[in-house]
C-alpha cells in the first residue's frame, strides 16, 4: 500500500514543500528522501541567492568583471539562463538586476521599504556572462550583475526532486514545491498522476483548474504579488527592452513544461507578453502549455494543458 | 448468402470502430478516481457558471518571486 510522506519548511524566501509516494513499510526511505530534498535546496540557495552576501552569485556580482570560482549549480543555472536568453531573443534576461535594484528591489521582499522609484539610466540589456566549467569559474562583464529570480527556484525544485528520488530508488514518485515553482515525477499515493491546482489570482483560495502530471514542472509568474514602491505601483517583472516594470502582460501566467526550470523561464517570458505574443510563443514552443490570466477578463488556456477538468473554470461576470 | 455478408460487414465495421478508438489521441493524464468534480450553476442573466467543488490537489501554484 502506498502512502504520502510530506514535509514543509522555509527556504529561498518562501514556503517550500516536498512529498513522496512510498510503500507503507518504507518510512525510513521516505524520510531520507525528504531530507535529501531539503539539503539540495539549501545547497542551491548557498550558490544562487543574491541576498546572501556569501553566496557564489553575490561574490560573482561583486567581482567587478574578474574571473570568480563558483559552484557547479551556479554554473549550470547560468548556462540554462544564457540559453534561455538566446532562445527568447532577449525577452528573458538574467542581467536585469541593475534595473531591479535601481527600482528599489534591493533586498529580500519582506524587507522592502516604500521609496521613490529610480530607473537605471545607464542600464543596458544582454551584458556578457562567461562560463568556464572546466575550471569551475565564471566572469561577468564589468558593471553587470545577475539575478536568477526567473529560473533559480524552478532549477532548485528540479534538482531537489532528482536528489529526493535518487536517495531512495524504491519510491514511486515525488513532488517538490518551492513557493509555487513545482517539479513532479512518478505516481501520487492514489496511484495516478500528481494533481496541481492553478490558483485563481483574483479569488484567494479558489482554483482555475486542476492539472494532472506524472512528470515535468509548473511555474507561475505575474504582477498580482510582490508589488512594491509608492502605493505598490511597481512590480518585479522588468522588461529587458526598457529596464522598467513591464506594462504589457497578464495578471498571472502558469506554465507547464518538461522541467521546472524551463517552466519558470517560460512563465517569466510570458509574464511580460500580451495575449497575442503569448499565443505565438506557446504555439512555437514544443511541449509547453499555459494558463494566461489577463489583467482584465477571463483566463485563457494556451496549448494542450493536462487538465483534470475538461476546461478552465469560468465564472459569471 | 446475404446474411453471411451482413455478418462479415458488421464484424469489419466493429473492428474499424475499435481501431479508431484505439488510435484516438488520449488525454495527457488519466482522470484519477475521486478527483476534481465540477458543477454547473446558472448565474445572473442565465450565464453559465462552472465551479470546481472538490479539488484534492497535492500542490497549488502561486506567483513566483523574482528573486530569492
Amino acid at each position: 500500500m502506498s502512502v504520502l510522506h510530506r514535509t514543509e519548511w522555509r527556504a529561498v524566501g518562501t514556503t517550500c514543500a516536498a512529498a513522496v509516494t512510498a510503500h507503507s513499510n518504507d518510512e525510513r526511505g521516505a524520510m531520507r528522501a525528504l531530507g535529501a530534498a531539503q539539503e539540495e535546496v539549501a545547497a542551491c540557495e548557498r550558490e544562487l541567492s543574491r541576498f546572501d552576501p556569501a553566496s557564489d552569485l553575490s561574490r560573482l556580482n561583486a567581482a567587478g568583471g574578474r574571473w570568480t570560482p563558483v559552484g557547479p549549480r551556479l554554473l549550470e543555472a547560468l548556462g540554462l539562463a544564457l540559453r534561455a536568453r538566446e532562445e527568447s531573443a532577449g525577452r528573458f534576461d538574467p542581467t536585469v538586476l541593475p534595473a531591479l535594484v535601481a527600482a528599489g528591489y534591493d533586498r529580500s521582499f519582506e524587507l522592502l521599504e516604500e521609496r521613490e522609484a529610480r530607473w537605471a539610466d545607464d542600464w543596458r540589456a544582454g551584458t556578457a556572462i562567461e562560463l568556464d566549467p572546466r575550471n569551475g569559474r565564471a566572469r561577468l562583464e564589468a558593471g553587470s550583475s545577475v539575478d536568477l529570480g526567473g529560473i533559480g527556484k524552478g532549477y532548485a525544485a528540479g534538482r531537489a526532486l532528482d536528489s529526493m528520488l535518487a536517495s531512495s530508488p524504491a519510491l514511486a514518485g515525488g513532488i517538490v514545491d518551492l513557493g509555487g515553482d513545482i517539479a513532479v515525477r512518478g505516481e501520487s499515493p492514489e496511484g495516478g498522476p500528481w494533481l496541481v491546482a492553478v490558483a485563481d489570482p483574483r479569488r484567494t483560495g479558489e482554483t482555475l483548474a486542476v492539472l494532472a502530471l506524472d512528470g515535468g514542472g509548473i511555474a507561475t509568474s505575474g504582477r498580482d504579488a510582490r508589488r512594491f514602491g509608492p502605493a505598490r505601483s511597481l512590480h518585479h517583472l522588468i522588461d529587458p527592452e526598457t529596464g522598467e516594470s513591464a506594462l504589457a502582460g497578464p495578471l498571472t501566467v502558469t506554465v507547464v513544461a518538461p522541467d521546472a526550470a524551463a517552466a519558470e523561464v517560460h512563465a517569466t517570458t510570458l509574464a511580460i507578453a500580451g495575449l497575442g505574443e503569448a499565443e505565438a510563443h506557446v504555439s512555437a514552443t514544443p511541449r509547453i502549455s499555459a494558463v494566461y490570466v489577463p489583467q482584465i477578463g477571463p483566463a485563457v488556456p494556451l496549448g494542450r494543458l493536462p487538465l483534470v477538468t475538461e476546461r478552465l473554470v469560468v465564472r459569471a461576470a | 448468402m446475404q446474411r453471411v455478408w451482413v455478418v462479415v460487414l458488421s464484424v469489419w465495421a466493429m473492428l474499424a470502430i475499435v481501431a479508431v478508438l484505439a488510435w484516438s489521441p488520449r488525454p495527457a493524464a488519466p482522470l484519477p478516481a475521486g478527483s476534481a468534480q465540477t458543477v454547473v450553476v446558472r448565474g445572473r442573466g442565465g450565464k453559465q457558471r462552472l465551479v470546481v467543488v472538490k479539488a484534492p490537489a497535492h500542490a497549488t501554484t502561486a506567483t513566483s518571486a523574482a528573486v530569492h
